[in-house]
């Protein structure tokens, strides 16, 4: 048997041992459970509404649901844990889904658990179609967000945009958090401006360049949010020359009787387009991000993306070539804001609310517009702002991949969020399974 | 003898005997708390799924008892495709590891190549599947290794060709990981069989046996040493087919999506905003069982056939069926497979320390830190998860594993068959199926802890593997040691604790690291018991393998392989520095 | 022809010391006996003559069987049978089975009749399809004689193939390897350390000195 060096020593103190692993184990265990909740307040009807959402929300854990799938991001919320960690030491926990629908369904599993009041998301960041599921099974906390101090900062008046989703009303359900727009971008080596090869403008301009170069363009797969996008984008500029009773269509929730009608130029246009497309059509891939890293691997020359931001950035994290130019279409770019939202069954409404309200602060605002960190528009504005606030948004030098100012010449607003389902469901049906 | 020392000696041996009976009863039911653990959750989260399935859910209010589910499930497009998929995949990539572990068993038997390719192929056991994929989807797809090898000297490229790997709707690339994945297990497997002391060498020595009757060393193989071999393959066998067939990090990250495998779809389902599709999904659970099974059947079925029709083969007195021409294949085929995992292997490296890297530049332009940099920063509570829920996990494990196996010994029967096959059960049973319906049952008993959900569904497969390499080198050990130290008046608590735990130091260690890489390497559970709140190293990674950065996948499937390494070093270093080993 | 087998000059080295050499000639049906304490090198000659030499292992020399260098050929190519002190059957296999696995590609009928006047012949009638290892030892050793016989083997090696018997059935059956040995005239060394294992092969006898190292 071989000879242990240290096992007599060891073995004497085994109890110890012992008793060390197993108080290790219970520290280890206690601390990944949940955090402990808050006391009590002290008797506070004279302090205002927020100092009084400032006393109760602190010292305590938000559950931040939300997209997951771009690594900038991730980064900026990891820096917004850490400035309301030590505002408010507040843990923010940024739980990552690959798709919105993910935190929908478990507060909508909760609720049917009846279990209304220890939910597991705080926060979740939404917008669309999402949101419009959430307010119809009265998911949503309502009536909090226009208390936000910061709120006020957004010029909620004579802005419908902030108090608009898709065309819904928000009603107080959600606090705006940014803007964003449906811009291009393509690989100037891959389309390289000569004659045959120039970056397509409009809608029909995509249709002959992709058929005079095929298996260079494509879009994820519906219910992706940003193929979504591209096919109303679609839809809308498809539209922009019918009869206006058709037009005004798009306002409205779709039915039974419209859809055929509405959505029929659509199919139409996408019998054209697919067999020119990236892997003929047969194929999409299964989210946005997917595509960059197509364009990366030179496998697309030409892609959108919600967020013209993360072009540059990419860039600059050698996640695409340094020959990638980013432009807006010139028959109009798809434009929407996205917001946070509390569900009503949230274990931590208050701490949400604060954090809700940080997200929306000039600082906050700021730092998540530059490029270098996310470069999401900004939803605050200017004129509300006193200087030393503006000072904060100054932009620097553009980055050569970045869409250059001022390129968005038309703006599109986004079509009723039924639509997203119509056209979901018609997409699924024709082109959902390669035969 | 006084009265007063007489008492005290019956009241000593009633102590002892007290002591004794304290570890002798933990020792004797932790047989059967092990089945419990095993067959509860495996069967209540069966019986969760199944129930929805017929269309009972309150909890969704649905009462009425039919077929409704699987009426829709029927309904949805594609859904013979996905089943054909699901089967195709899961069986053709078996076979393909199944046959190719065979031929380089028989090709290399009694050579020392065997040795130098088990030592080869080992680290590549502890590759989790994601990362395997992950770095599969780096070599194949049509701006990958492979083509920047080739281009543009040969083909002339400068924009990365139309190709259809991965994501192809036949499923190639899925069958061509999974194959990948698989044959270094299944060769392992095997040749932890032959190493067992006894069995190793009778089969050695039959197949030298059969040399001498003049038998080619690869047909000596065939007839001889398989028959006895198979047998003893045949549920890792099962286990891997049982795998591939229902897996989602494979199809995931390199499949189709019109439409997906069986098992991806039933959990897009499950996700889905729209709870009625639960329904649905519970039926796709069943229905995908039912595909499991028959597979396994269908495999069975296939066994006996060729018994019996190559039963006249074994004796038929052929000593030679081409064997030069297929031992030059073997060779090529071997080299082929290792230099693919190897290529793959340097691809995912070269990835997550890639500057710019445009197609189709072999190197990229720019080799740069800022890639670990960036993840490092973001890694720290997933790499804390994923690190607690390891040990956790495993140290629960192996301490049940050893005193289940020292119940064996003092009770001085051998565990049933039952329970041998119980061990086997979630690795047989597919974890999308009952894996939602535990998640259900757990939700119900306790909401708030979702680390304790997470390491209770991680210990369902981490315990499998812990106990089959523990067994070995606990049954090994030599009775006669506990015999003489119990002569000498040692309780059996002391035996097994200073004198069997010693004596396995370096398996239990092995064990561990094993454990730990299992549960380093488990998606489906962490995210269903978790609710997403617990990230991995392993979630993260699978989200971010179809993310928008080759390089920050690739830098994470590097720490999902880097952290099971470690523990395996470990596992190899630490005996080395406590034990001094006799020298000659 | 007459069968021989012939080892000419060889010499084991382990290490770069020399285990053993010789140089014999072995007629058709003569037994030459090796006798040596443990570590003298009698596996080795064994495993050398089949060429399964351990790396362990060097050797100069060569070995002819019936007038022709097997030195060069693999194990399968030689036709060396080799008995060994356990039957090392085949448990996947019957008895006749096993038999017949060692015999040459043929008609399937012929085959069968061959094994059962074999097993006639050693006193094994009507055991063809039992399992192997449900026979006693001296039958397995039977069985384990036959399989070798059948493959029609040029030469025979023993490894003392009568250790694991007991004293009479050690007779019993050393009279029947050895009178098969005969009537086949096949040449054959066998290595033992049991003196009346040497008497009764009525051969040559070599006794190997043990190596200190």
């Amino acid at each position: 048997m071989p000879v242990i060096k240290s096992w007599p020593t060891l073995t004497r103190y085994r109890s110890y041992w012992v008793a060390l692993f197993v108080f290790l184990g219970i520290c280890v265990g206690i601390s990944s459970s949940t955090a402990v909740t808050n006391t009590v307040a002290s008797t506070d009807e004279d302090q205002s509404y927020w100092q009084q959402m400032e006393t109760h929300g602190k010292n305590q854990d938000v559950y931040f649901y939300a997209w997951g799938g771009d690594a900038q991001i991730n980064a900026y919320i990891q820096w917004a844990a850490e400035q309301i960690k030590s505002q408010y030491n507040i843990n923010l926990v940024h739980v990552k889904f690959s798709d919105t629908s993910e935190a929908v369904s478990r507060v909508l599993a909760e609720k049917s658990a009846n279990n209304n009041s220890q939910g597991s998301v705080d926060l979740v960041w939404i917008n669309g179609a999402n949101f419009a599921t959430m307010s119809e099974h009265s998911l949503l906390l309502k009536h909090w967000s226009n208390k936000l101090p910061n709120f006020a900062l957004t010029d909620p008046d004579n802005n419908p945009a902030v108090t608009f989703d898709f065309g819904i009303p928000t009603e107080g359900m959600e606090a705006p958090w940014g803007q964003a727009s449906l811009t291009f971008y393509y690989d100037n080596l891959a389309i390289d401006g000569s004659a045959t090869n120039r970056p397509p403008t409009t809608l029909n301009e995509i249709l002959s360049w992709s058929a005079q170069h095929p298996g260079r363009f494509s879009y994820p797969k519906p219910p992706d949010f940003l193929g979504m996008s591209f096919l109303k984008y679609a839809l809308v500029t498809l539209h922009q020359n019918s009869p206006e009773n058709i037009k005004s269509q798009l306002n409205q929730p779709a039915t039974d009787q419209n859809t055929a009608l509405v959505l029929t130029p659509l199919w139409d246009f996408l019998d054209k387009l697919h067999p020119t497309l990236w892997r003929k059509g047969e194929h999409f891939m299964q989210n946005g991000a997917q595509m960059r890293r197509l364009v990366d691997d030179t496998e697309l020359s030409l892609a959108f993306t919600f967020s013209a931001p993360e072009v540059p950035a990419a860039v600059q994290r050698y996640d695409f070539p340094e020959s990638i130019r980013s432009y807006a279409m010139d028959d109009g770019s798809l434009s929407n804001t996205h917001f946070v939202a509390i569900p009503y069954n949230a274990s931590h409404p208050q701490s949400a609310q604060l954090v809700a309200n940080f997200l929306l602060s000039p600082t906050a605002q700021a730092h998540k517009q530059k490029a270098s960190v996310w470069g999401d528009k900004t939803v605050l504005i200017q004129s509300t702002l006193n200087n030393d606030q503006q000072a904060l948004f100054k932009t620097s030098e553009p980055h050569p991949s970045a869409l250059p100012f001022n390129s968005i010449k038309r703006t599109l607003s986004e079509p009723h969020p039924s639509w997203v389902d119509a056209i979901m469901q018609g997409w699924e049906m024709r082109y959902g399974v390669s035969q | 003898m006084s009265a007063l020392s007489k008492d005290k000696t019956a009241s000593s041996a009633r102590a002892a005997h007290h002591k004794t009976d304290r570890f002798t009863r933990l020792v004797k039911y932790s047989p059967r708390f092990l089945l419990a653990l095993l067959i509860l959750p495996v069967l209540g989260g069966l019986l969760s799924v199944l129930l929805p399935a017929f269309g009972w859910a309150p909890a969704l209010e649905q009462t009425t008892i039919g077929l409704q589910g699987f009426k829709a499930l029927w309904q949805t497009p594609g859904i013979t495709q996905m089943a054909t998929l699901s089967v195709a995949t899961g069986l053709i990539s078996t076979l393909l590891a199944f046959l190719m572990t065979l031929m380089i068993l028989a090709a290399f038997f009694n050579s020392l190549w065997l040795n130098r390719i088990e030592r080869l192929l080992s680290p590549i056991l502890v590759i989790p599947h994601a990362a395997a994929a992950i770095a599969v989807g780096f070599l194949i797809a049509p701006s990958g290794m492979f083509s920047r090898l080739v281009s543009p000297w040969l083909t002339g490229w400068e924009l990365a060709p139309h190709g259809i790997f991965p994501h192809d709707p036949y499923g190639i690339s899925i069958i061509l990981g999974l194959t990948l994945k698989e044959l270094p297990f299944l060769l392992l497997m095997a040749l932890g069989v032959l190493a067992q002391p006894e069995l190793g060498k009778k089969l050695r020595q039959q197949h030298k046996v059969a040399l001498n009757l003049g038998y080619r060393p690869m047909t000596a193989f065939f007839k001889v040493v398989l028959p006895n071999l198979y047998p003893l393959l045949r549920l890792p066998i099962f286990a891997v087919l049982a795998y591939a067939s229902a897996s989602v990090e494979m199809p995931l990250i390199l499949g189709p999506n019109t439409p997906p495998t069986l098992a991806v779809a039933i959990m897009n389902w499950f996700n889905d905003v729209d709870l009625n599709l639960r329904i649905k999904a519970s039926a796709g659970a069943v229905l995908q069982l039912a595909l499991t099974g028959s597979l396994l059947a269908l495999w069975l079925a296939c066994e006996k056939t060729i018994k019996t029709l190559c039963s006249d083969l074994l004796t038929n007195g052929q000593r030679d069926y081409g064997g030069d021409f297929w031992h030059k294949v073997i060779i090529v085929l071997t080299t082929l497979v290792i230099g693919f995992i190897l290529l793959a292997l340097m691809g995912l490296v070269m990835w997550s320390v890639a500057g710019f890297w445009r197609f189709p530049a072999a190197l990229p332009e720019q080799l740069v830190l800022l890639h670990f940099q960036s993840a490092l920063m973001q890694m720290g509570s997933p790499l804390f998860n994923t690190l607690t829920i390891g040990l956790v996990t495993t140290i629960f494990a192996v301490v049940l594993t050893l005193l289940c196996l020292e119940s064996e010994q003092l009770t001085a029967k051998p565990l049933s068959r039952f329970t041998s096959l119980i061990i086997y059960l979630p690795l047989l049973v597919p974890s999308i199926a009952f894996l939602f319906g535990l998640v259900w049952l757990q939700q119900l008993i306790n909401n708030q802890t979702a680390f304790f959900n997470v390491a209770f569904t991680h210990l369902l497969f981490v315990l499998p593997y812990v106990f089959l390499s523990l067994s070995s080198s606990y049954r090994r050990l030599d009775p006669r040691f506990s015999n003489v130290a119990a002569s000498l008046g040692a309780t059996p608590c002391k035996v097994f604790l200073q004198v069997k735990l010693p004596q396995l130091f370096a398996p239990i260690l092995i064990a561990a690291a094993l454990g730990l890489a299992i549960s380093f390497g488990q998606y489906l559970p962490t995210l269903l018991a978790g609710g997403g709140r617990i990230a991995t190293i392993t979630t993260e990674a699978v989200t971010l393998a179809n993310g928008a950065s080759r390089r920050t996948s690739a830098v994470y499937a590097i720490m999902q392989i880097a952290l099971p390494l470690i523990g395996f070093i470990l596992a190899w270093v630490l005996p080395k520095c406590f034990f001094k080993s006799a020298r000659r | 022809m007459q069968s021989s087998l012939q080892i000419k000059n060889l010499q084991i080295f382990r290490q770069d010391q020399l285990l053993l050499s010789l140089d014999e000639h072995v007629n058709g049906g003569e037994i030459l006996t090796v006798m040596g304490p443990s570590g003298s090198g009698k596996s080795s000659l064994l495993n050398w003559l089949t060429g399964t030499l351990s790396s362990s292992f060097t050797a100069t020399g060569e070995v002819w069987l019936n007038g022709q260098n097997v030195g060069n050929l693999p194990t399968h190519l030689r036709h060396i049978g080799v008995l060994y002190q356990d039957a090392l059957l085949f448990s996947h296999l019957t008895v006749a089975s096993n038999i017949a696995f060692a015999m040459p590609k043929g008609n399937k009928k012929q085959r069968l009749a061959k094994v059962e006047e074999a097993l006639e012949q050693v006193g094994l009638q009507g055991m063809a399809n039992r399992h192997p290892d449900n026979l006693s030892g001296g039958q397995q050793a039977r069985v384990a004689l036959l399989r070798t016989l059948l493959s029609e083997p040029k030469a025979i090696l023993l490894d003392e193939p009568f250790s694991k018997l007991d004293t009479q059935l050690r007779v019993d059956t050393r009279q029947l390897v050895f009178d098969q040995i005969r009537n086949r005239k096949l040449p054959t060394i066998m290595v033992t350390h049991d003196h009346s294992d040497a008497e009764a092969a009525k051969g040559k006898v070599i006794h190997l000195q043990a190596i200190n190292l």
